[in-house]
């Protein structure tokens, strides 16, 4: 037997999950525990093991990897716990991670905050200025050495900081991305001073123009770095310790994975692990079930995260931001579309309903927990339309008080709109659907693509309740609710089943195209450079794909648009085949007509993706077949509920998720009653029980 | 000198009653309308959904832009705007980019509606392009907009509109605006609304005509089909929601959109105690050549629900310091919104509606045809803006639950300078025109209880952008010696004012001829930056050229040089509005505006000095010798001696003012029973009947307030500019002929400032008047 074993170190659980390859899966849930949270991964690989009927040491020696992500290292960086870090910058431009492009105000803000103009401020600095040093040295846009590094002044920097005790470096010179060899030699100087000191260089972590952004995602590559090498040696010991022989995989946000021994030097592509996690899951499952495209939402008590599937793969975006700072990573996109099941509800001045942005969080929580939260939520107003029972989750342990959601919603919703205590909670219900539905149409539409196109796919504990309804408005074909046997872990099942991604990128802006000789010697470097990465991961790969891209735009545009470049040798047509690529994808996304070639081509950016299967299928397994589509042996109950404004409340059948089986159909309106979760089937729709215990809702 | 055009009047357009637009609209052209009384009859969920979705498609207008335009203007600075209008304009939706452009794009859709329904006609599928400033939907020539009609079985729905700032649009000189321009013959040439789409289809003609006019035609082309874009996607969009809940449903919610800003603007000005403020600043140079400062004064009255904002006493329009009406109008806008509203859902054309315009004709901020009024956005309309912030944070700081949005003012203005000449580099010929955008990154005026935000972009478009330093070097021949943020350059106050910052470019080594620079700026002499409450203004603007320096093009160099100190040279101070050249063997150096501080510097808490000090916010000098703080050798805060240096500066105000250095009384912040807060230092309080302005700091009773008349009790002190700090230019005779002055006004008991500007001898003293509630 042999396993593969995913492993999400979330804020409040650690979750795991392991397969046998052969179809048999589980899940487990333990605690994290922070600050030394390798405790809770060994507690949740005992809890597997205990699971499959054999000891750690027996499960570990036949694992051929596990695959880990962590959100420590984002939770560090939102918090600002983080290691001490200093800058080194080109003499004359300290100053452009503090300027900040004079964008850090709005970065990352909505539209909503931008507006209160007076209340938007630049983040914290990430580094106080006095640590913040400069450096005699100057290239000019082509790299051309333009004042050569004085290396003398480098040493003395070098001995100011370690002197101050700082527990890393970070280096970003401008236009190193074009010529690294000043950041090299200073990391070398730094290293004849400090020979153990963690130092970062822009040209290693993001070889890509425009200085502020690499300075920033230089920077908190650095603040992480250390920390998560702190973490990951001991936990790899330990593992091996036990047992383990295969390699320590650490997931990155571009949704594959890097040995643990190199990620703390690429500390800064493991920051969205366990929210790739959730999208590569739906990737796997997606493939299962034979979807090409897939809208991938999760819903959780506090955030509501959306990704996209196109043909087959997940959307990037090159790079994320992070308290106002840009990273630039590439990423698996995942869009925060809201506040989750927390939102809260509120009625503005004007006497607009409102529904977030604020949320309850985990504490108060809805007013309906009683946990003293005064605040209506879309949670309350699910519990007074019947939609949530007030026993609560049948796997929850805590009783839901209706009074105190009635009490929460006539006070601040009821009341000040003239409407009862049930109108005020459906009318909760139909804006976080149609808001939610709003938001998700968005993000598809300025990805380039028809939402008819999709499916879509809802998980997270607050979700099911959700989806059918923000859905509806997408035009989406159906709407899938995971509920196998790792629904409530489904970002460790993302995490077992990934892949390895690598890729490799670095800027060259010209005029495009160019002479395809050098196009073709810029792609092979690359290429070599991504296989050499590959080499160092320890794993014997099942199969590898490279795909190369290039960053287009017009001349003078700012946003560019990746642009694949089709694989093997390249001739003087390849350019200009690329080139009508990119128009037909330009076209497609701002309108026909909009392209302008009159106005030239513009390259900017070249890359090389390699994807390498780590060749361990991580099947979902198979749930046991209806005998017929009649789901009444699953009845639980008949309540009174209300889905839709216009029908009110009306006694809907709700059924017991673990009676029904394969082929069960159920007709809306009801309701089907999880452990985790609730899924909500309204009129006009039904479910059907698909053969991994999915239910996958279509419209009528 | 003015002259005048006859019929040029025709082509005005001032903000109307419904009614009486409606009444010059041909009946040929059918629009879609809700009475009014209807409006109300949307039930919550669905006004909630739609406005969400407008707002939604809004927002992607500005995400088409961005994503398509080639201006550096649009995607490095964001200065560009639109909207979603109902059928006769009012703006229910706007962008939060530059929100000045709100102010005129109503009045171009309304010009449309009268002067196009017949002739071309307005029909489906066609879209006018407009950048005639008079006329509305831009402040200057530079901004253009494409206005399109939304049409739905067969009646106009509602419009969408997008403005961007082109480089240049022809003109005498690159960038379309001329120091020397004697009218707007020698600027780019505004165009009244004209069809570029027509029936869904883009007029090759008209397109051909808008781009042959200018010297980056690729650039201008882009941005064309980029508008013409953001509109097609929001109408298409638009069209959908109108299908989905019935055309009657949607115009419902935007009119109770409309109706609710303003409502909710009302009810807001409302609560506020009437009165009248006024402010007073001054464009200095109104061209190449000139030494005047041209006065812009406001008085606003804040009765009942409704603002009227008085700009009578402002100077006759001279040389190119003018703008139009609309640019009148978006200079309220600019800080009006940000101001009052930043709680209010900018359904624009509502809160258009709660402020009246009294304006004489002729003058620098209503210019008629044909003033050169190419500055005009950061020319006047910019300095409106600076006034109607003045006035706004005077009404607000006298109302405790609104102290939050009181906020000194910003940068003063930008710092322009048009940088062109040939591209040389790889031995290339291209030429190039471009205006320096690092100067994006102006300081914030500090807030009641918050420092200015440092480098943080303008008030005046909430999202401004400076670009990355590769990026200007990778797309024009210059190499930064530095860009950084200049240690004390922000206002001195008991909040700071934000800092500005300063760049310094030299023409990359292989560069062989000269560049051509057009600069223009205001707030080098005559701060406009003000600091409120004692605060004092931001730095004083500073354009050099640097002649002769030490290195070069830094051919050869094994340093590089990162201060004036280090460049050598002789340095030429370059004019409020005028030409120069930059030779290969010069450097550019551009120190654009900080904000002013708030509150009086010796009031700063003495850690967030030191600290300010630690971070090279400001310099150990100016806290000894503008804040009072002692910073020691170990960089700790020396508190006796802080407090002495404090009492001491405060005695040296008091002697200033002509008697004897007398003892000032100590600041005890003393309960002052039942008084009214006007800010941080003044309070009403009531003695024997009569109200009396006392100091918060001290308790003494310094005057009445009836008319201000406490004013002449303060301590008044002139002294020379470079008094107020070394951010603050030391000779204005460089560049005018007034006698400026560092003016402080100081309680009579403690000596604390309660007024610290840099202004023409001749500026009259405040004369507020505080009124009662409504």
């Amino acid at each position: 037997m042999a396993y593969a074993l995913g492993i999400d170190v979330g804020g409040t659980f650690t979750d795991g999950v392991a397969s046998d390859g052969t179809g048999r899966i589980i899940s487990a849930k333990t605690q994290t525990t922070p600050p030394h949270r390798e405790a809770g991964v060994m507690q949740v690989i005992e809890d597997l093991s205990a699971e499959l009927g054999i000891s750690v040491r027996e499960m570990l020696s036949q694992t051929d990897y596990i695959a880990h992500g962590t959100t420590a290292s984002i939770n560090a960086l939102v918090q600002g716990d983080v290691a001490d870090v200093a800058l080194i910058a080109t003499k004359g431009h300290r100053d452009s991670i503090y300027i900040m492009n004079a964008e850090g105000r709005t970065l990352g803000r909505s539209a909503h905050e931008i507006q209160d103009t007076l209340r938007q401020r630049k983040p914290r600095p990430l580094v106080p200025k006095y640590r913040a040093l400069e450096v005699t040295e100057r290239m000019d846009y082509a790299g051309q050495v333009l004042v050569p590094l004085d290396e003398e002044e480098v040493r003395r920097v070098a001995r100011t900081l370690v002197e101050q005790g700082v527990e890393a470096i970070a280096v970003c010179l401008l236009w190193s991305f074009k010529n690294p060899a000043h950041e090299r030699r200073v990391r070398e100087l730094i290293h004849e001073v400090d020979p153990g000191m963690y130092v970062t260089l822009s040209s290693d972590v993001s070889p890509r123009i425009r200085e502020f952004a690499r300075t920033s995602t230089t920077i908190m590559n650095a603040q992480v770095g250390p920390r998560l090498r702190t973490y990951l040696e001991p936990l790899q010991k330990q593992l091996e310790d036990s047992g383990l022989t295969g390699p320590l995989l650490v997931m990155q946000s571009e949704g594959g994975t890097i040995t643990a021994d190199r990620a703390p030097e690429h500390a800064i592509t493991t920051v969205g692990s366990v929210l790739s996690g959730g999208v590569i899951g739906g990737l796997r499952m997606a493939g299962q079930l034979g979807h090409r495209n897939v809208i991938t939402t999760d819903v959780g008590g506090t955030t509501f995260l959306a990704g996209l599937i196109v043909d087959g793969e997940p959307v990037m975006a090159p790079g994320s931001i992070v308290n106002q700072f840009p990273i630039n990573a590439p990423t698996i996109q995942v869009h925060t579309i809201g506040s989750g099941g927390g939102a809260l509800a509120s009625v503005d001045e004007g006497g607009n309903l409102r529904l977030g942005p604020q949320s309850a969080e985990a504490v108060p929580g809805p007013a309906c927990y009683g946990n003293g939260g005064l605040r209506p939520t879309n949670t309350d107003a699910n519990l007074v339309l019947g939609i949530l029972s007030e026993r609560g989750l049948l796997g929850g342990r805590k009783p839901l008080r209706k009074d105190l959601a009635e009490e929460a919603i006539r006070t601040y919703v009821a009341e000040p709109l003239g409407l009862s205590v049930e109108e005020a909670a459906i009318a909760i219900h139909e804006v976080q659907n149609a808001q939610a539905g709003d938001l998700l149409r968005r993000s598809v539409v300025q990805a380039g693509f028809d939402p008819r196109d999709f499916v879509a796919y809802a998980f997270g504990g607050a979700g099911p309740a959700h989806c059918v309804g923000y859905c509806r408005d997408l035009g989406v074909s159906e709407v899938v609710v995971p509920l196998g046997p790792v629904a409530s872990a489904f970002s460790a099942y993302g995490l077992a089943a990934s892949d390895v991604v690598i890729s490799a990128e670095f800027s060259d802006p010209s005029s495009f195209p160019i002479d395809h000789t050098t196009l073709q010697g810029y792609f092979e470097q690359l290429e070599a450079d991504v296989e050499r990465a590959l080499g160092r991961q320890g794993v014997v790969f099942k199969d590898v794909t490279l795909q190369r891209e290039i960053d287009l735009r017009y001349s003078m545009q700012v946003s560019e648009l990746t642009t694949p470049v089709p694989e093997g040798p390249l001739d003087e047509h390849s350019g200009e085949a690329v080139v009508r690529t990119f128009e037909e994808h330009y076209e497609r996304i701002n309108g026909s007509g909009a392209g302008y070639r009159e106005a030239g081509v513009q390259a900017i950016t070249y890359r090389v993706r390699a994807k390498a299967s780590l060749g361990f299928p991580v099947l979902l397994p198979e749930v046991e077949e209806a005998r017929s589509a009649d789901p009444s042996a699953a009845l639980l109950e008949e309540r009174p509920v209300c889905l839709d404004s216009r029908r009110g409340f009306e006694a809907t059948p709700v059924y017991e998720y673990s009676r029904l089986r394969s082929g069960h159909v159920l007709v809306g309106p009801a309701i089907v009653d999880v452990p985790t979760t609730v899924v909500v089937i309204p009129a006009g729709s039904a479910g059907r029980v698909d053969h991994l215990g999915n239910l996958v809702v279509t419209y009528q | 000198m003015r002259n005048t055009i006859p019929g040029s009047e025709h082509f005005t357009s001032r903000p109307m009653p419904r009614d009486e637009l409606l009444g010059r609209i041909p009946d040929t052209l059918p629009l879609h309308s809700v009475p009014e009384d209807r409006v109300g009859d949307v039930d919550a969920l669905t006004y909630e959904v739609v406005r969400h979705r407008l707002s939604a498609i809004t927002q992607e207008m500005g995400e088409t832009l961005r994503r398509m335009s080639g201006s550096h203007v649009v995607t490095e600075s964001n200065d560009f705007n639109f909207s979603i209008c109902d059928e006769l304009g009012e703006q229910v939706q706007v962008g939060t980019f530059n929100i000045g452009l709100i102010g005129s794009m109503d009045l171009a859709v309304t010009w449309t509606l009268q002067h196009r329904a017949t002739n071309p006609g307005i029909e489906e599928g066609d879209m006018f392009l407009c950048n005639d400033p008079w006329i509305g939907g831009g402040l200057h020539q530079n901004d253009a907009a494409i206005l399109a009609p939304v049409f739905h079985d067969g009646k106009l729905f509602g419009w969408t509109t997008a403005i961007a700032h082109q480089i240049d649009l022809g003109g005498l000189r690159p960038g379309s605006f001329s120091p020397s321009a004697q009218d707007v013959f020698a600027e780019a040439a505004p165009t009244p609304p004209v069809k570029v789409v027509r029936g869904g289809v883009l007029q090759q003609d008209v397109a051909d005509m808008w781009t042959r006019r200018s010297r980056l035609p690729h650039m201008v082309g882009l941005d064309l089909r980029a508008k013409i874009a953001a509109n097609k996607n929001a109408a298409d969009q638009l069209l959908r929601l109108v299908d989905r809940y019935g055309a009657d449903t949607v115009k419902s919610v935007m009119r109770r959109m409309l109706q609710d800003a303003e409502t909710r603007l009302r009810t807001k000005l409302d609560g506020l105690r009437d009165g009248t403020w006024t402010a007073i600043g001054y464009q200095e140079q109104s061209g190449t050549g000139d030494r005047d400062l041209h006065r812009i004064k406001v008085a606003m009255t804040k009765a009942g629900d409704r603002l009227t904002f008085d700009f009578t006493g402002t100077a006759e329009q001279t040389g190119i310091i003018n703008c139009p009406y609309p640019g009148l109008r978006a200079g309220i806008v600019f800080t009006m919104l940000p101001l009052l509203a930043g709680d209010i859902p900018w359904a624009a054309g509502g809160l258009l509606r709660c402020f009246d315009i009294v304006t004489e004709e002729h003058t620098i901020t209503n210019a008629s045809f044909p003033a050169a009024v190419g500055k005009g956005p950061f020319g006047p309309a910019w300095g409106v803006g600076n006034l109607v912030a003045e006035v706004l944070a005077k009404l607000l700081d006298s109302e405790p639950q609104h102290r939050r949005d009181v906020q000194s003012i910003c940068n003063g203005t930008t710092d322009l300078c048009v940088v062109s000449g040939v591209d040389a580099r790889d031995g290339g010929r291209k030429g190039f025109v471009s205006p320096i955008f690092d100067v994006m990154a102006g300081g914030y005026g500090a807030q009641v209880n918050h420092d200015g935000v440092d480098t943080g972009g303008r008030l005046i478009i909430p999202t401004a952008k400076a670009p990355d330093v590769e990026m200007t070097e990778y797309l024009y021949p210059l190499v930064a010696l530095w860009r950084r943020e200049q240690t004390d350059s922000g206002g001195p106050g008991r909040q700071r004012g934000g800092m500005s910052g300063s760049v310094c470019y030299v023409q990359h080594p292989q560069q062989d001829a000269p560049m051509s620079l057009v600069v223009s700026g205001t707030g080098k002499v005559a701060n406009q930056n003000v600091g409120l409450a004692g605060g004092y203004p931001g730095n004083s603007q500073l354009d050099m050229v640097v002649r002769d320096i030490e290195l070069p093009q830094l051919k050869g160099a094994t340093t590089v040089p990162a201060d004036l100190d280090e460049v050598g040279g002789r340095a030429e101070v370059l004019p409020c509005e005028g030409e120069s050249v930059l030779g290969v063997r010069d450097a550019l150096f551009l120190h654009w505006q900080a904000g002013g501080g708030y509150g009086d510097p010796l009031l700063r808490e003495a850690g967030s000095v030191r600290d300010d000090v630690l971070q090279s916010r400001v310099s150990t000098q100016a806290a000894r010798d503008l804040y009072g703080v002692v910073i020691d050798d170990g960089g700790a805060v020396d508190v006796s001696a802080t407090a002495a240096l404090r009492l001491s500066l405060r005695g040296r105000r008091a002697g200033r003012a002509g008697g004897p250095a007398q003892a000032p009384l100590a600041v005890t912040e003393p309960v002052l029973e039942r008084a009214h807060r006007l800010d941080d230092n003044l309070a009403i309080v009531d003695v024997d009947g009569s109200e009396t302005v006392a100091c918060t700091h001290c308790g003494t009773l310094i005057g009445p307030a009836h008319n201000s008349d406490f004013v002449i009790e303060l301590i008044r002190t002139d002294a020379e500019p470079s008094a107020a700090g070394p951010h603050i230019w030391h000779d204005p005779s460089v560049y005018v002929d007034a006698e400026v002055v560092f003016r402080q006004l100081c309680c009579p008991g403690c000596a604390t400032a309660v007024y610290s500007r840099v202004v023409p001898v001749d500026h009259p003293l405040p004369e507020d008047v505080y009124g009662g509630r409504s």
